[in-house]
């Protein structure tokens, strides 16, 4: 991937950096393209330490890092101009209405009046905050404080975002929506996006890449796909609810296959290779007067990469 | 693009010019001052120094009145002597609205924000205190330039009250520097808006009043050299010694002589420069955390 022209949207060599004796990261070494990336770690694995060094608002006690082929120690300057920025904690102030601030906020990163006007505008309706936008930000639910911290970060058209645990504190329906906006803003408007989070299963969804980090240092580095390898297994759904699940569970198994209850679903671990297992599926389900919703093809979590550690092979 | 039909043309980039430092700043300064005033806020936060400007400038309306009327040939105060008249409302003013530019930020955290796009820590914090002294002179300015317009629009000797005018306005700058300085470092720290305000008054407001009590006993007893410097300690006791020594009459307690004036006007430099260092280290360390 990394070729002269396809230049890397972040670079670190040897990133390390200790407050004290408490080591936040050591020896990092990562490297980011386009599209979104994932920033995966337990809560002090060093995600925030890292994108502050990257914005040049904490200096690294040793190594080097590029963000957008700026070096983070001499041209922070201009990288900070590229690059947006959404916080992890509250930080907007409660007595302007969204649609100032992120007016002010787009001329803070240098856009002209008019424009920084018109590209507020266009940012806030991307992220949803229409009607609201000329409240006060004192009174927005979480939800809303979290679109308007999103809108400032992306009202400067960056080249890069660090998106800093921008579910955190949302209702499921609403951490749906901003992981689409994340999905969004890396596919759809080209701007590259790095993404913390410290729930595994949300990123998975949403990007192209994963690195996760755990107490400073990489565990692992790669693209989601490689996450989500198949594991030969199947996933089974069918209408109705446990009983039925069961009944078809058994059923399979006196077929000699190896089966397990998950949720709604029956998992069935790889069959042996001659087995022509979705046509048992199919007619066993038949047989039983079952429903058949889905069959699809059962997949390893990123959960899994802290189960087996560092350069081991998932177990499943 | 047809009219009255909303379409929905997708994320459009922005591949033009972007402003440099110095327009950054101008922004940034420019918002700042519209904020002491409580423009661009909420409703609530222009009440306080509005009321405060109101008061401010209503006895120099009255003053323009009467002297109009009765045609007087002088007015009954000097112009540094009116802004020493009304330094409680300077002082409340300064104090309030510190905090606007100072507590705001670093309380709600959008300081992150800040220093997170082009701006450095140091020129955040100057152009802050910029917005600060600029509203402080303001404030000042503004019933001073009504005595003043008024006076002449009465009759009043041009050749006369401009040199006293310009004298008070070059006191007000040094005035709004310092103030600015001293209760921008105060709000910087207490970031509860009660707290900077009321550590502000004691030292604004309360301190004046120890020092005018020593000059008093200073004078009484005719101690040399104390009222003098004792005058030092406070940015109204700096105003006033120096307003009396340039002849723009400021009616202190003690008249400064000799070497004194150069003194009051480097000690509040030096405050100033002291603050401003001050301001700088705190907001660049607030924001690597």
């Amino acid at each position: 991937m990394t070729g002269p022209i396809a230049q890397r949207v972040i670079e670190t060599s040897a990133l390390t950096k200790h407050f004290g004796d408490v080591q936040a990261l050591t020896g990092l070494d990562i490297s980011v393209g386009d599209g979104v990336t994932g920033l995966v770690g337990a809560n002090g694995a060093g995600k925030s330490t890292l994108i502050k060094i990257l914005l040049g608002l904490l200096e690294p006690s040793s190594g080097t890092a590029q963000v957008l082929g700026f070096d983070i120690e001499h041209e922070s300057a201009q990288i900070r101009q590229l690059v947006g920025y959404m916080p992890e904690h509250d930080c907007l102030p409660p007595d302007v209405s969204a649609s100032d601030f992120i007016v002010h906020m787009g001329r803070m990163s240098g856009l002209p009046a008019t424009v920084a006007r018109e590209r507020a505008a266009d940012v806030l309706r991307h992220v949803g905050l229409d009607e609201e936008r000329y409240r006060q930000m004192g009174g927005y639910s979480t939800g809303m404080k979290q679109r308007a911290k999103l809108a400032q970060a992306l009202v400067h058209d960056p080249r890069l975002v660090f998106l800093d645990e921008p579910t955190n504190g949302l209702d499921p329906a609403a951490r749906v929506d901003m992981l689409q906006l994340v999905q969004r803003i890396g596919r759809d408007f080209g701007i590259a996006v790095l993404v913390t989070s410290h729930l595994l299963g949300e990123l998975e969804r949403v990007s192209d890449h994963v690195i996760v980090l755990d107490g400073g240092h990489l565990l692992r580095s790669s693209a989601t796909a490689d996450f989500l390898h198949h594991t030969g297994g199947l996933l089974v759904e069918v209408l109705g609810g446990d009983a039925e699940r069961d009944q078809l569970g058994e059923r399979l198994a006196l077929a000699g296959l190896t089966c397990r209850p998950r949720g709604q679903l029956v998992v069935i671990d790889p069959p042996p290779a001659h087995l022509a297992v979705l046509d048992l599926v199919r007619d066993t389900a038949a047989d039983l007067g079952l429903g058949l919703v889905r069959m699809q093809p059962a997949q390893t979590h990123l959960e899994d990469v802290f189960l087996e550690g560092p350069g081991g092979e998932p177990s499943v | 693009m047809s009219e009255g039909v909303i379409h929905d043309i997708g994320y459009r980039g922005y591949d033009g010019p972007r402003e440099g430092t110095g327009a950054l700043a101008r922004s940034l300064y420019v918002t700042g001052l519209r904020h002491v005033f409580g423009l661009g806020r909420s409703g609530r936060s222009k009440v306080l120094p509005f009321l405060l400007v109101g008061l401010s400038v209503l006895p120099a309306v009255i003053i323009v009145g009467v002297v109009t009327m009765i045609k007087l040939s002088a007015l009954p105060l000097s112009y540094a002597a009116y802004t020493s008249q009304v330094q409680m409302l300077v002082s409340l003013f300064a104090a309030a609205q510190a905090p606007v530019l100072f507590s705001r930020d670093l309380r709600h955290r959008s300081i992150v924000l800040y220093l997170a796009r082009p701006l450095s820590a140091s020129v955040f914090a100057l152009t802050r205190w910029a917005s600060l002294a600029t509203a402080i002179f303001a404030f000042t300015l503004l019933p001073t330039v009504i005595l003043y317009v008024g006076g002449l629009l009465a009759g009043l000797d041009t050749g006369e009250q401009t040199p006293d005018f310009l004298k008070a306005v070059a006191l007000q700058v040094l005035l709004a520097i310092v103030l600015a300085g001293i209760t921008g470092v105060i709000s910087s720290v207490a970031l509860r808006r009660g707290f900077a305000v009321v550590a502000s008054i004691v030292v604004v407001i309360v301190v004046v009043g120890v020092v005018l009590i020593i000059q008093g006993i200073a004078d009484y007893e005719d101690i040399s050299g104390v009222g003098e410097a004792v005058g030092l300690l406070s940015p109204w006791t700096i105003h006033n010694g120096l307003g009396e020594a340039w002849g723009a009459g400021a009616n202190p307690i003690t008249t400064i002589g000799g070497a004194w004036p150069i003194a009051y006007i480097v000690t509040p430099l030096l405050v100033t420069a002291a603050c401003l260092a001050l301001l700088v280290r705190r907001f660049a360390k607030v924001g690597s955390r």
